[in-house]
Protein backbone atom coordinates (compact mmCIF):
# COMPACT_ATOMS: atom_id res chain seq x y z
CA UNK A 1 0.00 0.00 0.00
CA UNK A 2 2.94 2.31 0.55
CA UNK A 3 3.95 2.22 -3.04
CA UNK A 4 0.96 3.65 -4.78
CA UNK A 5 2.45 6.57 -6.59
CA UNK A 6 0.01 6.93 -9.45
CA UNK A 7 -1.81 10.22 -9.32
CA UNK A 8 -0.14 11.70 -6.27
CA UNK A 9 0.92 15.30 -5.98
CA UNK A 10 4.66 15.74 -5.53
CA UNK A 11 5.47 19.02 -3.85
CA UNK A 12 8.42 20.44 -5.77
CA UNK A 13 9.23 23.87 -7.06
CA UNK A 14 9.43 23.83 -10.82
CA UNK A 15 8.17 25.90 -13.76
CA UNK A 16 5.59 23.19 -14.44
CA UNK A 17 4.32 23.32 -10.87
CA UNK A 18 3.76 27.05 -11.25
CA UNK A 19 1.66 26.78 -14.41
CA UNK A 20 -2.03 27.54 -14.32
CA UNK A 21 -4.04 24.35 -13.72
CA UNK A 22 -6.46 25.23 -16.52
CA UNK A 23 -3.61 25.49 -18.99
CA UNK A 24 -2.21 22.17 -17.76
CA UNK A 25 -5.55 20.40 -17.98
CA UNK A 26 -6.18 21.88 -21.44
CA UNK A 27 -2.73 20.88 -22.66
CA UNK A 28 -3.16 17.40 -21.24
CA UNK A 29 -6.45 16.92 -23.09
CA UNK A 30 -4.87 18.11 -26.33
CA UNK A 31 -1.92 15.77 -25.88
CA UNK A 32 -4.20 12.83 -25.09
CA UNK A 33 -6.10 13.47 -28.28
CA UNK A 34 -2.79 13.70 -30.13
CA UNK A 35 -1.82 10.24 -28.90
CA UNK A 36 -4.87 8.71 -30.51
CA UNK A 37 -4.21 10.16 -33.91
CA UNK A 38 -2.57 7.46 -36.01
CA UNK A 39 0.55 9.41 -36.86
CA UNK A 40 2.91 6.45 -36.83
CA UNK A 41 6.19 6.05 -35.08
CA UNK A 42 7.50 9.49 -36.04
CA UNK A 43 4.47 10.99 -34.34
CA UNK A 44 5.06 9.01 -31.18
CA UNK A 45 8.70 9.97 -31.21
CA UNK A 46 7.73 13.64 -31.30
CA UNK A 47 5.20 13.27 -28.49
CA UNK A 48 7.67 11.29 -26.46
CA UNK A 49 10.32 13.97 -26.89
CA UNK A 50 7.91 16.72 -25.86
CA UNK A 51 6.65 14.81 -22.82
CA UNK A 52 10.15 13.87 -21.73
CA UNK A 53 11.05 17.53 -21.91
CA UNK A 54 8.04 18.34 -19.69
CA UNK A 55 9.00 15.68 -17.16
CA UNK A 56 12.50 17.11 -17.14
CA UNK A 57 11.16 20.64 -16.61
CA UNK A 58 8.90 19.49 -13.78
CA UNK A 59 11.92 18.07 -11.89
CA UNK A 60 10.11 14.76 -11.37
CA UNK A 61 12.57 11.93 -11.35
CA UNK A 62 12.27 9.39 -14.13
CA UNK A 63 12.49 6.55 -11.62
CA UNK A 64 9.33 7.97 -10.07
CA UNK A 65 7.54 7.89 -13.42
CA UNK A 66 8.81 4.38 -13.97
CA UNK A 67 7.44 3.35 -10.58
CA UNK A 68 4.00 4.67 -11.35
CA UNK A 69 3.99 2.61 -14.54
CA UNK A 70 5.01 -0.64 -12.91
CA UNK A 71 1.47 -1.69 -11.96
CA UNK A 72 0.66 -1.62 -15.68
CA UNK A 73 3.36 -4.11 -16.60
CA UNK A 74 1.24 -7.08 -15.70
CA UNK A 75 -1.57 -5.78 -17.87
CA UNK A 76 0.80 -5.33 -20.77
CA UNK A 77 2.12 -8.85 -20.58
CA UNK A 78 -1.46 -10.05 -20.52
CA UNK A 79 -2.22 -7.93 -23.58
CA UNK A 80 0.73 -9.34 -25.46
CA UNK A 81 -0.42 -12.88 -24.79
CA UNK A 82 -3.94 -12.13 -25.96
CA UNK A 83 -2.69 -10.40 -29.08
CA UNK A 84 -0.36 -13.27 -29.91
CA UNK A 85 -3.23 -15.70 -29.62
CA UNK A 86 -5.76 -13.63 -31.53
CA UNK A 87 -3.91 -11.70 -34.23
CA UNK A 88 -2.94 -13.84 -37.17
CA UNK A 89 -1.94 -11.31 -39.83
CA UNK A 90 1.41 -10.17 -41.13
CA UNK A 91 4.42 -12.42 -41.31
CA UNK A 92 5.31 -15.14 -38.86
CA UNK A 93 8.19 -13.96 -36.71
CA UNK A 94 8.50 -16.77 -34.25
CA UNK A 95 7.21 -20.28 -33.82
CA UNK A 96 6.85 -21.66 -30.33
CA UNK A 97 5.56 -25.15 -30.86
CA UNK A 98 1.91 -24.83 -31.90
CA UNK A 99 1.89 -21.06 -31.33
CA UNK A 100 2.87 -18.79 -34.17
CA UNK A 101 3.78 -15.22 -33.33
CA UNK A 102 2.80 -12.87 -36.11
CA UNK A 103 4.43 -9.52 -36.74
CA UNK A 104 1.14 -7.62 -36.42
CA UNK A 105 0.52 -9.05 -32.98
CA UNK A 106 3.80 -7.68 -31.72
CA UNK A 107 3.44 -4.36 -33.50
CA UNK A 108 -0.10 -3.83 -32.25
CA UNK A 109 0.96 -4.60 -28.71
CA UNK A 110 3.85 -2.21 -29.05
CA UNK A 111 1.45 0.51 -30.20
CA UNK A 112 -0.68 -0.03 -27.14
CA UNK A 113 2.33 -0.09 -24.87
CA UNK A 114 3.64 3.16 -26.27
CA UNK A 115 0.25 4.83 -26.05
CA UNK A 116 -0.24 3.73 -22.46
CA UNK A 117 3.24 4.81 -21.55
CA UNK A 118 2.69 8.24 -23.04
CA UNK A 119 -0.71 8.58 -21.41
CA UNK A 120 0.71 7.78 -18.02
CA UNK A 121 3.58 10.18 -18.50
CA UNK A 122 1.24 12.95 -19.55
CA UNK A 123 -1.28 12.46 -16.77
CA UNK A 124 1.50 12.12 -14.21
CA UNK A 125 2.92 15.39 -15.46
CA UNK A 126 -0.43 16.94 -14.55
CA UNK A 127 -1.32 15.19 -11.30
CA UNK A 128 2.16 15.22 -9.82
CA UNK A 129 2.63 18.93 -10.40
CA UNK A 130 -0.84 20.25 -9.56
CA UNK A 131 -2.23 20.47 -6.05
CA UNK A 132 -5.59 18.70 -5.82
CA UNK A 133 -7.20 21.94 -4.80
CA UNK A 134 -5.81 23.82 -7.80
CA UNK A 135 -6.91 20.98 -9.99
CA UNK A 136 -10.51 21.33 -8.87
CA UNK A 137 -10.40 25.09 -9.27
CA UNK A 138 -9.19 24.49 -12.80
CA UNK A 139 -11.91 21.94 -13.51
CA UNK A 140 -14.55 24.23 -12.10
CA UNK A 141 -13.43 27.06 -14.34
CA UNK A 142 -13.25 24.88 -17.39
CA UNK A 143 -16.78 23.61 -16.74
CA UNK A 144 -18.14 27.12 -16.20
CA UNK A 145 -19.26 27.62 -19.83
CA UNK A 146 -21.42 24.50 -19.55
CA UNK A 147 -23.36 25.91 -16.63
CA UNK A 148 -25.80 27.47 -19.09
CA UNK A 149 -26.90 24.04 -20.20
CA UNK A 150 -27.40 22.95 -16.61
CA UNK A 151 -24.03 21.48 -15.69
CA UNK A 152 -23.48 22.17 -11.97
CA UNK A 153 -19.80 23.05 -12.35
CA UNK A 154 -19.21 24.02 -8.73
CA UNK A 155 -20.83 20.87 -7.38
CA UNK A 156 -18.88 18.69 -9.77
CA UNK A 157 -15.65 20.39 -8.75
CA UNK A 158 -16.57 19.97 -5.08
CA UNK A 159 -17.30 16.28 -5.65
CA UNK A 160 -13.98 15.77 -7.37
CA UNK A 161 -12.04 17.62 -4.73
CA UNK A 162 -13.68 15.62 -1.95
CA UNK A 163 -12.98 12.38 -3.76
CA UNK A 164 -9.36 13.38 -4.32
CA UNK A 165 -9.08 14.49 -0.74
CA UNK A 166 -10.17 11.08 0.52
CA UNK A 167 -8.14 8.83 -1.75
CA UNK A 168 -4.96 8.91 0.37
CA UNK A 169 -7.02 8.52 3.54
CA UNK A 170 -8.84 5.50 2.20
CA UNK A 171 -5.59 3.96 1.00
CA UNK A 172 -4.13 4.43 4.48
CA UNK A 173 -7.28 3.05 6.04
CA UNK A 174 -7.19 0.00 3.77
CA UNK A 175 -3.61 -0.64 4.83
CA UNK A 176 -4.53 -0.31 8.47
CA UNK A 177 -7.50 -2.65 8.29
CA UNK A 178 -5.50 -5.14 6.26
CA UNK A 179 -2.84 -5.22 8.94
CA UNK A 180 -5.41 -5.53 11.70
CA UNK A 181 -7.04 -8.51 9.99
CA UNK A 182 -3.70 -10.07 9.18
CA UNK A 183 -3.00 -9.93 12.89
CA UNK A 184 -6.10 -12.07 13.31
CA UNK A 185 -4.75 -14.67 10.95
CA UNK A 186 -6.26 -13.49 7.68
CA UNK A 187 -4.12 -14.53 4.78
CA UNK A 188 -4.89 -12.40 1.76
CA UNK A 189 -2.55 -14.30 -0.51
CA UNK A 190 -3.23 -17.94 0.16
CA UNK A 191 -6.13 -20.05 1.34
CA UNK A 192 -9.18 -21.79 -0.03
CA UNK A 193 -11.88 -19.95 -1.90
CA UNK A 194 -14.23 -19.55 1.08
CA UNK A 195 -11.33 -18.34 3.20
CA UNK A 196 -10.46 -15.83 0.52
CA UNK A 197 -14.04 -14.59 0.44
CA UNK A 198 -13.98 -14.19 4.22
CA UNK A 199 -10.67 -12.35 3.96
CA UNK A 200 -12.07 -9.91 1.44
CA UNK A 201 -15.23 -9.40 3.48
CA UNK A 202 -13.16 -8.68 6.57
CA UNK A 203 -11.52 -5.91 4.59
CA UNK A 204 -14.48 -4.46 2.72
CA UNK A 205 -17.00 -4.24 5.54
CA UNK A 206 -14.82 -2.15 7.87
CA UNK A 207 -13.71 -0.03 4.93
CA UNK A 208 -17.30 0.79 4.03
CA UNK A 209 -18.21 1.46 7.63
CA UNK A 210 -15.35 3.87 7.99
CA UNK A 211 -15.97 5.52 4.62
CA UNK A 212 -19.60 6.20 5.56
CA UNK A 213 -18.50 7.45 8.94
CA UNK A 214 -16.05 9.85 7.30
CA UNK A 215 -18.67 11.01 4.83
CA UNK A 216 -21.08 11.75 7.64
CA UNK A 217 -18.44 13.58 9.66
CA UNK A 218 -17.51 15.68 6.67
CA UNK A 219 -21.13 16.47 5.85
CA UNK A 220 -21.72 17.56 9.43
CA UNK A 221 -18.59 19.66 9.48
CA UNK A 222 -19.56 21.36 6.23
CA UNK A 223 -23.08 22.05 7.38
CA UNK A 224 -21.84 23.35 10.72
CA UNK A 225 -19.81 25.89 8.81
CA UNK A 226 -22.79 26.95 6.75
CA UNK A 227 -22.03 25.27 3.46
CA UNK A 228 -24.90 25.47 1.02
CA UNK A 229 -24.72 24.01 -2.43
CA UNK A 230 -25.74 26.18 -5.32
CA UNK A 231 -24.84 29.46 -3.68
CA UNK A 232 -22.60 31.82 -5.62
CA UNK A 233 -19.32 32.16 -3.76
CA UNK A 234 -16.26 34.26 -4.23
CA UNK A 235 -12.79 32.86 -4.37
CA UNK A 236 -9.70 33.49 -2.39
CA UNK A 237 -7.46 32.37 -5.18
CA UNK A 238 -8.12 33.85 -8.59
CA UNK A 239 -6.55 32.03 -11.50
CA UNK A 240 -4.94 34.09 -14.21
CA UNK A 241 -3.26 32.83 -17.36
CA UNK A 242 0.27 34.15 -17.85
CA UNK A 243 2.91 33.96 -20.55
CA UNK A 244 4.15 30.41 -19.86
CA UNK A 245 0.57 29.14 -19.75
CA UNK A 246 -0.08 30.42 -23.26
CA UNK A 247 3.23 28.94 -24.33
CA UNK A 248 2.20 25.53 -22.99
CA UNK A 249 -1.16 25.64 -24.73
CA UNK A 250 0.42 26.80 -27.96
CA UNK A 251 2.93 23.96 -27.71
CA UNK A 252 0.17 21.40 -27.19
CA UNK A 253 -1.82 22.79 -30.14
CA UNK A 254 1.32 22.61 -32.25
CA UNK A 255 1.90 18.96 -31.33
CA UNK A 256 -1.70 18.13 -32.13
CA UNK A 257 -1.50 19.94 -35.48
CA UNK A 258 1.71 18.12 -36.21
CA UNK A 259 0.07 14.74 -35.58
CA UNK A 260 -2.91 15.60 -37.76
CA UNK A 261 -0.58 16.65 -40.56
CA UNK A 262 1.49 13.48 -40.21
CA UNK A 263 -1.60 11.29 -40.22
CA UNK A 264 -3.76 12.83 -42.90
CA UNK A 265 -1.90 15.31 -45.08
CA UNK A 266 1.55 13.96 -45.60
CA UNK B 1 13.24 -16.39 25.11
CA UNK B 2 13.51 -12.61 25.05
CA UNK B 3 12.43 -10.54 22.06
CA UNK B 4 15.40 -8.94 20.40
CA UNK B 5 15.89 -6.23 17.79
CA UNK B 6 19.29 -6.22 16.17
CA UNK B 7 20.22 -3.18 14.09
CA UNK B 8 16.66 -2.93 12.83
CA UNK B 9 15.80 -0.12 10.45
CA UNK B 10 12.49 0.49 8.77
CA UNK B 11 12.09 2.74 5.77
CA UNK B 12 8.62 3.62 4.47
CA UNK B 13 8.01 4.20 0.75
CA UNK B 14 11.63 3.56 -0.11
CA UNK B 15 12.61 4.75 -3.55
CA UNK B 16 9.87 7.37 -3.80
CA UNK B 17 9.95 11.04 -2.91
CA UNK B 18 7.99 10.07 0.24
CA UNK B 19 10.84 7.93 1.60
CA UNK B 20 10.83 8.09 5.38
CA UNK B 21 13.15 6.41 7.84
CA UNK B 22 10.85 5.51 10.73
CA UNK B 23 13.28 3.24 12.62
CA UNK B 24 17.02 3.58 12.52
CA UNK B 25 19.44 0.94 13.77
CA UNK B 26 17.27 -0.13 16.67
CA UNK B 27 18.88 -2.46 19.20
CA UNK B 28 16.52 -3.64 21.90
CA UNK B 29 15.80 -6.50 24.20
CA UNK B 30 12.42 -7.17 25.75
CA UNK B 31 12.32 -9.65 28.59
CA UNK B 32 9.96 -12.61 28.32
CA UNK B 33 7.07 -12.31 30.74
CA UNK B 34 7.63 -8.62 31.40
CA UNK B 35 5.10 -5.81 31.14
CA UNK B 36 6.93 -3.30 28.96
CA UNK B 37 5.79 0.21 28.13
CA UNK B 38 6.79 1.92 24.90
CA UNK B 39 6.52 5.67 25.18
CA UNK B 40 7.60 8.64 23.09
CA UNK B 41 6.17 11.49 21.11
CA UNK B 42 3.77 11.02 18.22
CA UNK B 43 5.73 10.08 15.13
CA UNK B 44 8.68 8.71 17.10
CA UNK B 45 8.19 5.26 15.61
CA UNK B 46 6.35 3.39 18.37
CA UNK B 47 3.70 1.86 16.14
CA UNK B 48 6.28 1.01 13.52
CA UNK B 49 8.37 -0.70 16.16
CA UNK B 50 5.61 -2.87 17.57
CA UNK B 51 4.33 -3.92 14.15
CA UNK B 52 7.61 -5.73 13.64
CA UNK B 53 6.75 -8.07 16.49
CA UNK B 54 4.27 -10.11 14.47
CA UNK B 55 5.91 -9.41 11.12
CA UNK B 56 3.21 -7.09 9.86
CA UNK B 57 6.12 -4.90 8.96
CA UNK B 58 9.40 -6.45 7.95
CA UNK B 59 12.69 -4.77 8.74
CA UNK B 60 14.35 -2.91 5.88
CA UNK B 61 17.59 -4.03 7.43
CA UNK B 62 18.54 -5.93 10.57
CA UNK B 63 16.90 -8.85 12.36
CA UNK B 64 14.05 -9.27 14.83
CA UNK B 65 14.06 -12.33 17.10
CA UNK B 66 10.62 -13.22 18.45
CA UNK B 67 9.86 -16.46 20.27
CA UNK B 68 11.95 -19.01 18.39
CA UNK B 69 11.73 -17.19 15.08
CA UNK B 70 13.96 -14.84 13.20
CA UNK B 71 12.62 -12.13 10.99
CA UNK B 72 15.49 -11.16 8.74
CA UNK B 73 15.43 -8.22 6.36
CA UNK B 74 14.97 -9.30 2.78
CA UNK B 75 13.73 -12.82 3.46
CA UNK B 76 10.18 -14.07 3.49
CA UNK B 77 9.48 -14.95 7.14
CA UNK B 78 8.71 -18.59 7.84
CA UNK B 79 5.87 -19.89 9.96
CA UNK B 80 4.20 -16.52 9.67
CA UNK B 81 0.78 -17.74 10.65
CA UNK B 82 1.87 -19.37 13.87
CA UNK B 83 3.85 -16.25 14.73
CA UNK B 84 0.70 -14.16 14.32
CA UNK B 85 -1.13 -16.54 16.63
CA UNK B 86 1.56 -16.37 19.28
CA UNK B 87 1.98 -12.62 19.08
CA UNK B 88 -1.40 -10.92 19.37
CA UNK B 89 -1.35 -7.33 18.20
CA UNK B 90 -4.11 -4.92 19.14
CA UNK B 91 -4.04 -1.89 16.88
CA UNK B 92 -4.71 1.65 17.82
CA UNK B 93 -8.50 2.14 17.57
CA UNK B 94 -9.06 -1.57 16.93
CA UNK B 95 -12.83 -1.08 16.78
CA UNK B 96 -12.42 -0.38 13.06
CA UNK B 97 -11.60 -4.00 12.37
CA UNK B 98 -15.01 -5.39 13.36
CA UNK B 99 -16.98 -6.78 10.46
CA UNK B 100 -18.99 -9.87 11.41
CA UNK B 101 -22.75 -9.98 11.93
CA UNK B 102 -22.50 -10.82 15.59
CA UNK B 103 -20.06 -10.08 18.37
CA UNK B 104 -19.46 -13.76 19.03
CA UNK B 105 -18.68 -14.48 15.37
CA UNK B 106 -16.30 -11.56 15.20
CA UNK B 107 -14.36 -12.64 18.25
CA UNK B 108 -14.26 -16.24 17.01
CA UNK B 109 -12.86 -15.08 13.67
CA UNK B 110 -9.24 -15.13 14.85
CA UNK B 111 -9.24 -18.60 16.40
CA UNK B 112 -11.02 -19.96 13.31
CA UNK B 113 -8.34 -18.53 11.06
CA UNK B 114 -5.77 -20.30 13.15
CA UNK B 115 -7.47 -23.62 12.66
CA UNK B 116 -9.80 -23.97 15.65
CA UNK B 117 -13.03 -25.87 15.04
CA UNK B 118 -16.23 -23.78 15.19
CA UNK B 119 -17.10 -25.12 18.68
CA UNK B 120 -13.60 -24.51 19.98
CA UNK B 121 -13.55 -21.05 18.45
CA UNK B 122 -16.88 -20.17 20.06
CA UNK B 123 -15.65 -21.43 23.40
CA UNK B 124 -12.48 -19.35 23.15
CA UNK B 125 -14.54 -16.37 22.02
CA UNK B 126 -16.90 -16.65 25.01
CA UNK B 127 -13.97 -16.89 27.39
CA UNK B 128 -12.33 -13.84 25.86
CA UNK B 129 -15.56 -11.86 25.98
CA UNK B 130 -16.04 -12.64 29.68
CA UNK B 131 -12.49 -11.48 30.34
CA UNK B 132 -13.17 -8.16 28.69
CA UNK B 133 -16.33 -7.83 30.74
CA UNK B 134 -18.97 -8.45 28.08
CA UNK B 135 -21.67 -10.91 29.17
CA UNK B 136 -23.70 -13.30 27.01
CA UNK B 137 -26.31 -10.65 26.17
CA UNK B 138 -23.74 -9.13 23.83
CA UNK B 139 -22.95 -12.30 21.93
CA UNK B 140 -25.72 -12.10 19.36
CA UNK B 141 -25.66 -8.34 18.87
CA UNK B 142 -24.13 -6.66 15.86
CA UNK B 143 -20.72 -5.23 16.73
CA UNK B 144 -21.51 -2.16 14.67
CA UNK B 145 -24.32 -1.03 16.96
CA UNK B 146 -22.25 -1.02 20.16
CA UNK B 147 -20.79 2.03 21.86
CA UNK B 148 -17.19 2.99 21.19
CA UNK B 149 -15.92 1.49 24.45
CA UNK B 150 -17.83 -1.74 23.93
CA UNK B 151 -16.52 -2.05 20.39
CA UNK B 152 -13.01 -1.62 21.71
CA UNK B 153 -13.58 -4.47 24.16
CA UNK B 154 -14.93 -6.73 21.43
CA UNK B 155 -11.88 -5.97 19.30
CA UNK B 156 -9.51 -6.74 22.15
CA UNK B 157 -11.42 -9.92 22.91
CA UNK B 158 -10.88 -10.83 19.26
CA UNK B 159 -7.15 -10.89 19.91
CA UNK B 160 -7.33 -12.49 23.36
CA UNK B 161 -9.36 -15.35 21.91
CA UNK B 162 -6.25 -16.35 19.98
CA UNK B 163 -4.53 -17.01 23.32
CA UNK B 164 -1.36 -15.16 22.37
CA UNK B 165 1.79 -15.67 24.39
CA UNK B 166 2.90 -12.15 23.63
CA UNK B 167 0.31 -9.39 23.72
CA UNK B 168 1.17 -6.17 21.92
CA UNK B 169 -1.10 -3.19 22.56
CA UNK B 170 -0.91 0.05 20.60
CA UNK B 171 -2.46 2.78 22.74
CA UNK B 172 -5.23 0.47 23.94
CA UNK B 173 -6.94 2.99 26.20
CA UNK B 174 -6.79 6.05 23.93
CA UNK B 175 -10.19 7.68 23.87
CA UNK B 176 -11.73 5.53 26.61
CA UNK B 177 -13.37 6.99 29.71
CA UNK B 178 -11.21 6.75 32.87
CA UNK B 179 -13.25 3.93 34.40
CA UNK B 180 -13.18 1.93 31.18
CA UNK B 181 -9.46 2.53 30.80
CA UNK B 182 -8.82 1.35 34.34
CA UNK B 183 -10.77 -1.87 33.77
CA UNK B 184 -8.86 -2.46 30.59
CA UNK B 185 -5.51 -1.96 32.31
CA UNK B 186 -6.54 -4.32 35.08
CA UNK B 187 -7.30 -6.95 32.46
CA UNK B 188 -3.87 -6.56 30.91
CA UNK B 189 -2.25 -6.70 34.34
CA UNK B 190 -4.04 -9.97 35.11
CA UNK B 191 -2.98 -11.47 31.78
CA UNK B 192 0.55 -10.43 32.61
CA UNK B 193 0.27 -12.18 35.97
CA UNK B 194 -0.82 -15.32 34.17
CA UNK B 195 2.48 -15.24 32.28
CA UNK B 196 1.74 -13.30 29.11
CA UNK B 197 4.46 -10.99 27.87
CA UNK B 198 2.78 -7.62 27.46
CA UNK B 199 4.14 -4.75 25.38
CA UNK B 200 2.08 -1.60 25.48
CA UNK B 201 2.40 1.69 23.64
CA UNK B 202 0.97 4.47 25.77
CA UNK B 203 1.07 8.18 26.53
CA UNK B 204 -0.28 7.78 30.05
CA UNK B 205 2.52 7.97 32.62
CA UNK B 206 0.18 6.97 35.44
CA UNK B 207 -0.42 3.66 33.63
CA UNK B 208 3.27 3.16 33.03
CA UNK B 209 4.03 3.84 36.67
CA UNK B 210 1.28 1.66 38.04
CA UNK B 211 1.30 -1.38 35.77
CA UNK B 212 4.54 -1.65 33.82
CA UNK B 213 7.93 -3.06 34.75
CA UNK B 214 10.13 -1.82 31.94
CA UNK B 215 10.11 1.32 29.81
CA UNK B 216 11.37 1.97 26.32
CA UNK B 217 11.48 5.61 25.31
CA UNK B 218 11.43 6.15 21.56
CA UNK B 219 12.75 9.32 19.99
CA UNK B 220 13.13 9.95 16.26
CA UNK B 221 13.05 6.28 15.39
CA UNK B 222 15.55 5.21 18.03
CA UNK B 223 15.15 3.88 21.54
CA UNK B 224 16.55 6.69 23.61
CA UNK B 225 16.21 5.01 26.98
CA UNK B 226 15.51 1.45 28.01
CA UNK B 227 15.30 0.79 31.69
CA UNK B 228 13.13 -0.57 34.49
CA UNK B 229 10.36 1.45 36.05
CA UNK B 230 12.15 1.99 39.34
CA UNK B 231 15.13 3.63 37.71
CA UNK B 232 12.94 5.56 35.34
CA UNK B 233 10.80 7.07 38.08
CA UNK B 234 13.51 7.35 40.77
CA UNK B 235 12.86 11.04 40.66
CA UNK B 236 11.30 13.31 38.11
CA UNK B 237 14.56 14.41 36.48
CA UNK B 238 14.43 11.86 33.67
CA UNK B 239 10.82 12.72 32.91
CA UNK B 240 11.58 16.43 32.87
CA UNK B 241 14.51 15.84 30.58
CA UNK B 242 12.16 14.02 28.20
CA UNK B 243 9.47 16.68 28.56
CA UNK B 244 7.01 14.26 30.11
CA UNK B 245 4.75 15.10 33.01
CA UNK B 246 5.77 12.63 35.75
CA UNK B 247 3.11 10.61 37.61
CA UNK B 248 1.37 12.45 40.43
CA UNK B 249 3.10 10.43 43.14
CA UNK B 250 6.54 11.27 41.78
CA UNK B 251 5.65 14.93 41.61
CA UNK B 252 4.40 14.67 45.20
CA UNK B 253 7.68 13.09 46.29
CA UNK B 254 9.62 15.84 44.56
CA UNK B 255 7.59 18.53 46.26
CA UNK B 256 8.12 16.85 49.64
CA UNK B 257 11.85 16.62 49.07
CA UNK B 258 11.91 20.29 48.25
CA UNK B 259 10.27 20.98 51.60
CA UNK B 260 13.08 19.08 53.32
CA UNK B 261 11.50 15.68 53.89
CA UNK B 262 13.48 12.56 53.11
CA UNK B 263 11.57 10.20 50.84
CA UNK B 264 12.82 6.79 49.80
CA UNK B 265 13.28 6.12 46.10
CA UNK B 266 11.54 2.79 46.57
CA UNK B 267 8.25 4.25 47.73
CA UNK B 268 5.77 3.64 44.94
CA UNK B 269 2.39 3.90 46.62
CA UNK B 270 0.59 6.66 48.39
CA UNK B 271 0.02 4.77 51.67
CA UNK B 272 3.71 4.04 52.27
CA UNK B 273 4.51 7.61 51.39
CA UNK B 274 1.92 8.90 53.85
CA UNK B 275 3.36 6.72 56.62
CA UNK B 276 6.88 7.88 55.85
CA UNK B 277 5.88 11.51 56.07
CA UNK B 278 3.78 10.96 59.19
CA UNK B 279 6.79 9.45 60.92
CA UNK B 280 8.94 12.43 60.06
CA UNK B 281 6.30 14.96 61.07
CA UNK B 282 5.90 13.24 64.46
CA UNK B 283 9.61 12.99 65.21
CA UNK B 284 10.08 16.69 64.43
CA UNK B 285 7.17 17.51 66.71
N1 LIG C 1 2.63 3.80 5.96
C1 LIG C 1 3.48 4.83 6.16
N2 LIG C 1 4.07 5.44 5.11
C2 LIG C 1 4.92 6.46 5.29
N3 LIG C 1 5.26 6.95 6.47
C3 LIG C 1 4.71 6.41 7.56
C4 LIG C 1 3.79 5.31 7.47
N4 LIG C 1 3.40 4.97 8.72
C5 LIG C 1 4.05 5.81 9.55
N5 LIG C 1 4.83 6.67 8.86
C6 LIG C 1 5.69 7.71 9.43
O1 LIG C 1 6.63 7.11 10.29
C7 LIG C 1 6.79 7.87 11.46
C8 LIG C 1 6.58 7.01 12.67
O2 LIG C 1 5.25 6.62 12.71
P1 LIG C 1 4.64 5.75 13.87
O3 LIG C 1 5.46 4.54 14.04
O4 LIG C 1 3.19 5.57 13.57
O5 LIG C 1 4.83 6.72 15.13
P2 LIG C 1 4.10 6.71 16.54
O6 LIG C 1 3.31 5.46 16.68
O7 LIG C 1 5.23 6.82 17.52
O8 LIG C 1 3.25 7.93 16.57
C9 LIG C 1 5.81 9.02 11.37
O9 LIG C 1 6.52 10.19 11.03
C10 LIG C 1 4.86 8.64 10.28
O10 LIG C 1 4.46 9.76 9.56
MG1 LIG D 1 1.22 5.17 16.88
Amino acid sequence: MDNITLGRYIPLDSPVHRLDPRAKIGAMLLMLIAIFIPAGWIGYAIIFAVVTFMVFLSKLSFTYIWKSMKPMLFMLVFLLIINVLVVHTGTVWLELGPIKVYSDAVIQTLYIVVRLLLMIMITTCLTATTKPLDMTLGIEDLLQPFEKIGVPSHEIAMLISIALRFIPDLIDETGRIMKAQESRGVDLKEGKLNEKIMAILSLIVPLFVSAFQRAEDLANAMEARGYQPGVRRTRYKVLKLKGPDYLLLAGAVLVLACMIWLAYFK
Amino acid sequence: MPIRFEKVSHVYSDGTPFRYVALEDVDLEIREGAFTAVIGQTGSGKSTLVQHLNALLLPSSGTVYVMDRQIIAGTEPKKLKSLRKDVGLVFQFPEYQLFEETVLKDVAFGPKNFGASPEEANKLAREALRKTGLDETFEERSPLELSGGQKRRVAIAGILAMKPKVLVLDEPTAGLDPAGAKKMMELFASLHKEGTTVIMVTHDMEQVFRYCEEVIVMENGKPKIQTDIKTFFRDSSLCRELNILPPALIRMKDALREKGYTVSDDTVDIKTLAKEIARQVKSHG
